[in-house]
């Protein structure tokens, strides 16, 4: 913006010297219209709602996930296990006892149809929280304070930095397998 | 060099099933004393009480981590020519060149296969 239209738009923004109270009524009534605004939006966010109910079901879900995956884990390996470690001699009930073992096997599977139906409810609720979160954000003009970490997340943090704790990358981000082994080749 | 399959292997990892899957696999190679700990700081004490001729160790672990682990063995004159091969999800560029500047045998990102930890597992112990 050129200096002169700057200064004519700062001149238009400053209250007159003397007191004017149609000014002051203006200025006020934006406050409050402002302060209307940011209301509506603190609303839009449905933040006891999220807290109630969809981020406690997403726990729940995860959970749920968590336990499934270890259970069906738990029965393929010993379905595995038995199947390596039996010295049945007979034919026939070797054969019997690996389709048993088969069976539980594939029966243990299902666990992947249910999962997937969790964990698509979480990234549904996900999508909302990241929705709404949005939304606010862009119309408070919200800036990060980069001082709010509370001190046993900024332990975490420091203690991920130092070990180099970046966990699992995303599929095709990370680094493949035929590259470390050149490395130490 | 012939792979001694009675060497002892200690296997380091949290995740239960993970030690089951190695332990099977090891197995499977025909290594059968193979003993566990569930984070660095247990198996440094394994390490003290026996000696390993392989370590197999997981990178995110508390409250010691295998990176961590690595760096305690690789300082410990009793312990230093222990071979050592990361397998772990840590998958970041940085995370390998770490781990080989600390001095790992050898690094292998989950998932794995049983070729892959064969073939690792050779190339480290002399197969």
């Amino acid at each position: 913006m050129p200096a002169s239209s700057r200064a004519q738009t700062l001149k238009a923004e400053m209250p007159p010297a003397s007191f004017d109270a149609g000014y002051v009524v203006r200025e006020l009534t934006a406050v409050a219209d402002y302060i209307r605004h940011i209301k509506q939006e603190i609303g839009a966010l449905q933040a006891n709602e999220l807290c109630r109910d969809r981020l406690p079901m997403a726990h729940e879900e995860l959970g749920s996930v968590v336990k499934a995956t270890a259970s069906a884990t738990h029965t393929i390996m010993e379905a595995a296990e038995d199947i390596l470690g039996t010295d049945e001699t007979s034919p026939d009930r070797y054969r019997e006892r690996v389709e048993t073992r088969m069976m539980q096997i594939f029966e243990a599977c299902s666990f992947q149809d249910i999962t997937g139906q969790r964990i698509a409810k979480v990234l549904e609720a996900l999508g909302q929280l990241e929705k709404r979160l949005g939304r606010f954000a862009t119309a408070v003009n919200a800036r990060d304070a980069t001082d709010t970490l509370d001190p046993e997340e900024a332990l975490r943090h420091a203690r991920r930095e130092m070990l180099l704790l970046n966990g699992p990358q995303i599929e095709g981000r990370g680094v493949q397998q035929d590259d470390i082994d050149a490395l130490f080749a | 060099m012939a792979l001694d399959l009675g060497m002892p292997i200690l296997v380091v990892d949290d995740y239960q099933t993970m030690v089951r899957i190695i332990r099977n696999l090891l197995k499977q190679l025909g290594f059968e004393d193979v003993d566990d700990a569930s984070d660095g700081t247990s198996a440094l004490a394994k390490l003290k009480q026996k000696r390993y001729g392989l370590v197999i160790s997981d990178w995110n672990m508390e409250p010691m981590t295998g990176y961590e682990l690595l760096r305690h063995v690789r300082a410990d004159d009793g312990l230093r020519t222990t071979p050592f091969i990361m397998v772990t999800a840590e998958s970041k560029t940085e995370n390998v060149i770490a781990a080989k500047k600390a001095g790992v045998n050898n690094y292998i990102v989950k998932p794995f296969n049983a070729q892959t930890l064969k073939t690792k597992i050779e190339a480290v112990c002399g197969g």
